[in-house]
Order: structure tokens, then sequence, then C-alpha cells
């Protein structure tokens, strides 16, 4: 029916403002975009044919908070006895929240869903927030007590890619400055973006080493990071029988899902993709799922939005969408394909590398952005002929993989 | 001109100066000569120009130059940018040197921030007295986007279109086109209110003075910091020149609110003037084990003392509401509370949004430019976002001829002045702090 995403350039710590106004916020534009009211949703709940489920990865260390499923009751009365839960993958908490909410409404279960990913992460510094990150992964194992864990492990993913294709480090590492570009080139387009104002080029990018891009992870530059933020994603789903019953026309609709779990630790994931030809089969694996569920092809596919935590992220995956063969990733980069002009654009909205993350938000922010694409309501970053949207959401280094189809009929 | 390639800053050692080079080397693209009386002094810009974008790739494009090189430098350009201090003998003197050696083609600017675009443009020949123009931007540049875009009589108007174009298109700028009139319009609006403010303290310092009007007047009211506060960061200096340009140069219905405080030029002769001397109408003071501690000036008493942390009423529910995103709730606390704060506070805003779109309507071209002004500027809920903010609970237009003075709404016609139905781009709820 609709969804909103807050500006994720803001810092609501900062402002003075709490999780509350956060989700307020979030709720009225979600459902002001929709055309969804707290009434109508009262008079629903009264047969018990509306639910919300709650995305967030870990509010427990960024405000002490836990319980998250029932702080809609605090945005306002209409969300008394709604029943409400929270979900969580990590990075990909509002996909599960998305999956289980579509889950319930194709079993007939709920008529309206209204689904709700958010994060505050800028009320504690980057050290801070870095650790508390290392949670996504094997955090006895793979964060604690490392400075900064995540972009050490997708720096050793952009390493097992080089030697997985035996790649020429030079081509690659300016691949991913190239990705890193379009993706700030995008945000400029987008009036809700975190680095809308934020300067970024080719040759920064493919400067690493430098007081301004300095290596971080192995061979990523700061460059090649997203950046965390603050943010609330909204999406509000409903059944064919209420589309009918309220006359709705020309929805966006979920066409296939993907939901893949690959081995947890890092060394494990590498390991397990020997017989693999993708870096990340598991992730491969979730898009293939998808196009089955969906009956489409990436052929069918008109605009992409993935994970791009970090560049090697989103490299890797080009080929797990199928826009390319596994290796041949660098190719639909220096070629444009996955320009905002390109064939198979991705990350209009900018990503999560232009348009920011605030974790548990992303996957919930990019499920917006596929309804704002196939419905043609995405402004200055709208895509031409975006029929079919996909996106690829993931929870840790590549371990929890989502992936939704959203086109029109 | 579509894309300057080579552009020349002059004054690129001063701090806008450095800023504005990079801009140009960054989002432009562009290889930029920085010209200042001292090659080493245009080195050190260039590294801090580096810094301002976050991005010391962009260093590899500044080139560092003195004005021996000044001739050289704008014959090669397809831009040149003036920055430098905001004297009008020494802008005169600038130009008409830059005039003597600029191509047919190559655009000219000022990034005064007010001094007569028509009269720096009759420094330049007549045959190229067409290619100047005033484009004003804001400190930070890469964090405030706005860019005051003037033309004189004698501009080129195709060359004023490209120019909007790649201020727009290719640097990002919010352009807010004006007339040529001092201090254009962000300054004209945003000073007004410092001003005042610093009027008011005056009148109130028996209850305060400085902090007790900031502190009604702080971030909960659509601001990040409170307008007396700002003056003493701007510098009192540069703030004395820029009212006084406007009380000698126009005369409007605020024209007396333009008259800087007695006080004010008390603290500027002594070499008081704000943030960056140390002290002016505050002082930061550390002692010896590190402690900060705020200090203001007392103006009743003529010494600093600690700052009060006033904790007004009003002030504290709004801040309670804005917490919890009760944007109306909070607007509401501010309309009924009968004390003489929330009733100074009330009108403070009350008075901005008007003087804010009679400003756009007679100094701009567009009313919505005051929005972008005071947002993009100044970081200010812009007067459109302000007015919806009211208006969600309010007959706005009632409220202004109840609450303020007659004289206000005799000389402005109220009704005409709030009429048009402008749906602000910008979000009042982003403005509006829980601070």
């Amino acid at each position: 029916m609709g969804g909103a995403q807050t500006d994720f350039e803001r810092n609501w710590t900062k402002e003075g403002k709490n999780m509350i106004a956060l989700l307020k916020e979030a709720v009225e534009d979600g459902f002001k975009d929709a055309g969804f009211t707290f009434d109508e949703m009262v008079s629903l709940n009264k047969d018990n044919r509306v639910a919300a489920f709650v995305g967030n990865f870990i509010a427990e260390q960024y405000i002490s908070q836990g319980h998250l499923g029932a702080f809609l009751t605090e945005v306002n009365p209409a969300f008394y006895g709604v029943p409400s839960a929270r979900y969580e993958a990590a990075c990909a908490s509002s996909s599960v929240a998305l999956d289980a909410a579509i889950t319930k409404i194709k079993a007939g279960e709920y008529d309206v869903c209204i689904v709700v990913g958010w994060e505050i992460m800028k009320s504690v510094d980057s050290k801070k927030g870095g650790d508390i990150l290392g949670r996504a992964a094997y955090y006895e194992k793979e964060g604690k007590g490392i400075d900064l864990p995540f972009p050490k492990l997708f720096g050793r993913l952009a390493d097992a890619t080089i030697e997985k294709y035996g790649l020429d480090q030079e081509r690659y590492l300016n691949a991913l400055a190239k990705i890193s570009c379009i993706n700030y080139a995008n945000a400029k387009r987008n009036p809700l973006a975190q680095t809308r104002k934020w300067f970024m080029s080719y040759e920064e990018a493919s400067t690493r080493g430098t007081e301004s891009n300095p290596n971080v992870g192995g061979l990523l530059g700061v460059s090649d990071c997203s950046q965390v933020t603050d943010g609330a994603a909204v999406v509000i789903l409903c059944s064919e029988k209420y589309a009918q019953e309220k006359g709705l026309k020309d929805l966006a609709i979920v066409k296939g899902y993907g939901h893949r779990t690959a081995p947890l630790l890092f060394d494990k994931k590498i390991a397990d993709n020997a017989n693999s030809e993708y870096v990340l089969p598991w992730t491969r694996q979730a898009c293939l799922d998808a196009y089955k569920r969906a009956g489409l092809t990436v052929d069918d596919i008109g605009v992409f939005e993935t994970h791009d935590c970090f560049t090697s992220s989103e490299y890797a995956a080009i080929s797990a969408f199928g826009i390319t063969e596994p290796g041949k990733e660098w190719d639909a980069v220096e070629n444009g394909t996955i320009a905002f002009d390109g064939a198979k654009p991705i990350n209009p909205s900018g990503g999560l590398i232009g348009c920011g993350h605030p974790v548990g938000a992303s996957g919930a922010r990019m499920f917006v952005d596929l309804y704002k694409q196939v419905t043609g309501k995405a402004g200055k970053y709208q895509v031409k002929d975006a029929k079919n949207g996909m996106m690829l959401n993931i929870g840790g280094s590549a371990t929890t993989n989502y992936v939704f189809i959203v086109g029109m009929d | 001109m579509i894309y300057p390639k080579t552009i020349t800053v002059v004054g690129a050692n001063g701090t806008m100066g450095a800023n504005v080079s990079a801009i140009f080397a960054s989002f432009g693209n562009a290889t930029v000569y920085m010209v200042s009386r001292d090659k080493e002094k245009s080195k050190k810009a260039a590294i801090r120009a580096g810094k301002s974008v976050k991005a010391d790739s962009i260093v590899n494009h500044l080139i560092p130059v003195d004005y021996s090189n000044l001739d050289e430098c704008v014959k090669a350009s397809d831009l040149v940018f003036e920055s430098a201090a905001e004297n009008l003998e020494l802008k005169i003197e600038l130009h008409t040197k830059i005039g003597k050696s600029l191509r047919k083609g190559t655009v000219a600017c000022t990034g005064s921030s007010g001094l007569s675009i028509t009269r720096l443009a009759e420094c330049y020949p007549e045959v190229v007295r067409g290619q100047f123009f005033g484009v004003h931007m804001f400190n930070p540049p890469y964090q405030l986007t706005l860019c005051e875009l003037t033309a004189s009589p004698y501009s080129d108007k195709a060359m004023y279109a490209d120019l909007k174009e790649y201020l727009t298109g290719t640097l990002y700028r919010t352009v807010a086109e004006s007339k040529d009139l001092p201090a254009f319009l962000g300054n004209r609006i945003g000073f007004y209110f410092m001003n005042e403010a610093l009027q008011y303290a005056e009148r109130y310092q028996d209850n305060g003075g400085i902090d007790y009007i900031d502190s009604l007047l702080g971030p909960f009211t659509g601001r990040t910091m409170p307008p007396i506060t700002t003056a003493d960061f701007v510098g009192l200096d540069v703030h004395k020149a820029i009212v006084d340009n406007i009380y000698e140069n126009t005369n409007d219905y605020v024209h007396e609110k333009f008259v800087l405080p007695g006080y004010v030029q008390k603290l500027i002769d002594e070499k008081k003037l704000g943030r960056k001397s140390g002290q002016g109408l505050y002082k930061l003071i550390k002692n010896d084990s590190g402690d900060k501690r705020m200090m203001v000036y007392d103006i009743k008493l003529g010494i600093y003392r600690d700052e009060i942390k006033y904790s007004f009423p009003f002030a504290l529910q709004m801040k309670k509401y804005l917490r919890d995103g009760d944007y109306d709730d909070a607007i509401r606390v501010l309309i009924e509370n009968k004390s003489q704060e929330a009733d100074i506070c009330l009108r403070f805003l009350l008075r901005y949004i008007v003087y804010a779109l009679y400003t756009a309507e007679h100094v701009g071209y567009d009313l919505r430019v005051a929005d972008d002004v005071m947002a993009t500027g100044f970081t200010w809920c812009p007067p459109f976002a302000m007015m919806e903010a009211f208006s969600r609970v309010c007959d706005l237009g009632q409220l202004m001829k109840e609450r303020l003075k007659p004289e206000i709404v005799n000389a402005v016609d109220i009704d005409h002045i709030i009429g048009e139905q402008i749906k602000s781009k910008y979000d009042y709820r982003i403005y509006f702090k829980a601070k």
C-alpha cells in the first residue's frame, strides 16, 4: 500500500529526540503515503485483521531498550491491542519482519500488516558502535576486542574474491572505487540520503591509504564503507482481499522472496564456497529462490537495491543477482550496466553507502525504494522501465541472506 | 560557459576563500589557482581546503600562487572568484585589476556578503562588464549549501542562466536569486533576528540579559544554536559591519532593529570580538584541571559572570513534547503559556516569519527563496515550514494580529504576507530540537 523512510541525515540524539519520536514520524509518514489511517487500523483491529512487525538489530546496546514490539503503543493509542513483536537478524532484521508480515497475510491471518524497521546508532561513538556491531558476527571469535570488526570481515571478502577468481587486484579495487562513486552520485538525487551533501570522486575513492581515505579493513578504505546513521522505514502491506474490498488499484505486489542462512563464521563461509562458482553461494541461492518463486529471471528485473554495507558486498551481489557470471562482476561495473542510467541499475537510492545504513531499518528502506520505483514514485531518482525490482538485504558477514522481488502486475 | 575547467580564487587564504576553492575543485572538478598575498599562505590554505571537503585528493588540483601571478591566472581562467575582506575600496581595487585581464567569456564574481554588485561591476571595462556577478556562499559551504546569486543591471542574461545552472547542477548549491540590495536575503533576515535578540538582551538586562534571551530562543525554537551565541560565533565586528550596512542603506519597517546596541560596540572597542578572540558576548574559561566554564557578559554589571541555567516552564514543557516527537503539543504550549518568556519567544518567531516573507518579496524574486536561505544558510526552521508547524494548531494570521505590536500589523499586510499557501519543501520537524 505504501511506505516511507525518515531523513537518514538526521542525528536524533543530537536533536534530543528519542525512539518514540523517530517511530511517530516514520509511522505517520508511512500511513500518509499509503492512505491508511489510525481510525482504519482501530476498525480493522476489532476483528483482529491488523498486526505490526518491528525490525531492529540491537537497541539493547545502543539505547538500553528491549521489548521493542510493544513500543508502537507509545506511538499512537490506535496500536493498543494490535499484535506486534520485534524481529532480529542483525542488519537483515527488518527483512525478517517483512517476511513474517508477508507470510501472515498469505496465510490469511491478517489483512493489513505494518512493518517498521529502525535503529538509533548515533547515541554512541564510532569505536563503541563498531564493537556493538561486532555482535552481528560471532562476537567471541570475530568481534570481541577487535577495532571495527566488520570492515575487517568485508576486507577479507575482498581478499577472498580476488583469490577465488584470480583477479587483478588493481582492477578489482578500481571497480570497488567506481561502485562507491556510483552510490554517492545516486544519493545526490535522493532527498532523504545521509550523504546527499557529501563529496566523493573516483580519484578520492581509488586513492586509499590517505588521511581522508584511510584503509580500515585490509584493502578497503573509508570510501568503501557505508556509514551508520539513525533512521526508520515503514512498509504497509495488505492482502488481495483487502485491496479488493477498498477498491485499491495498481498496487505493487510482493512476487517472491528468498531466505538462506550461510555459515556464521567467516572462515567457514569461505571454506563452504569451494564447490561453488560463487564466492557467497547462499547469497546466490537466496536470489535463485526468489526468482523461482516469482517465476521471473534477471531479464525481468529493471531495478536493484542491494546491501552495499561495503563495496565488496555489492561487488559479490552483482553475480548473485545474475547480472554477470561469477568472476566477471567488474564488467558490469566498468561498462556502466549498474549505473543509474545503465541496463541494470543498482541502488538508485544511493544504497547503504549513499543513503545511509541504520542497520535495523535498511531492509525496510530497500523495500520502500522498490515500491517507489515500481510505482513511479521515486522522484528525482526514478529509474526508467522498472516494472519489477529486486532487493538483497544481508545480516552479518552475508550470513543471513534475504531477497525480495516487488513488481507490478 | 557551461563547465569552468580553470578557476582563480582571489583572497584564497581566508577561511571562505579556501573553503570555496575546495567546492570548485571537488564538486566542480576544476583546477583552481589560489591567490593570496603570500604563496606559502596559499599552500597552507590548499591543505585546509582538502580537509574542508574531507578529500585530500583535491589538493592535487589546487595551485597556490600569489598576487604577482594574478594577471596570468585570470587570463587562463574560465571563472574568477574574489573572496577578499569585506571592504569596498579593497574590492574596487581588486576588480579593477581583474577587469584588465579578464577574457571575453570568463565569469567574474565576488563573494561579498552585501556590498553593491552594481558598483563592483563598474570596475570592469564595458566590454566584459556583463560577465560580473555576486555569488555569496555561506560558511562553511560544505555544510551550508546556500548561494545567493545577484546580477547587476549590466549582467549578461545567458551567462547568468549558465552560472545558475553550474552552481545548482554541478556544485550542488541551493541558489537563491537576490536583488542587488544590502546584505541580500539571508543575512538581512538572519541578522535582523540576531540583532533584535541583542537589543532584547539589553532591554531585559535585569532578567539576566544575554543568557536570558538565548535561553528562550534555544534549539527548541527551530535552530541549532541560540541567536546571541550565533552572533558570538560570527564575530561581533562582522555582525556590526552587516547590521550597519543594512541600517545605513535600507529603510523598511524594522529599520531601528538594525541599530547595534551600545554594549556590543563597547565589547568591539575592547577587542572582545566573540569566539574567535576568546571572549565577546560569552567567554569560555578553562581552568588548570581542564574543566570548562561558560561565562557570559552581564550587560548590567559590565563583567563576565557564570552562565545562568534558566529553566522556564514553557521551555521545559516544549522540550519534553519535542523529545517524544509531539510537535503540535509543543507549539500549543508556546501559544498558550502566559509567561513573559513564552510571550517574548512566540513574538520573536512570529516577527521572523513576517519579516522573512516581507524580505523575500522585496529582495527576492520568489517567496520560496525565504525558505531556502534560512534552511540552507542558517539551518533555522524556514518560514514556510514554521508556518506549517503553527497552522496545524492555530489560525496563524489571527495569532499574529493578536500578539504582534500594532506597528508591525499596520506596516505589513499580514493577510497578504501569509496568504500564499506555499507548501514548504523543508520538514519543520527536523529544526525543532528537544534542547
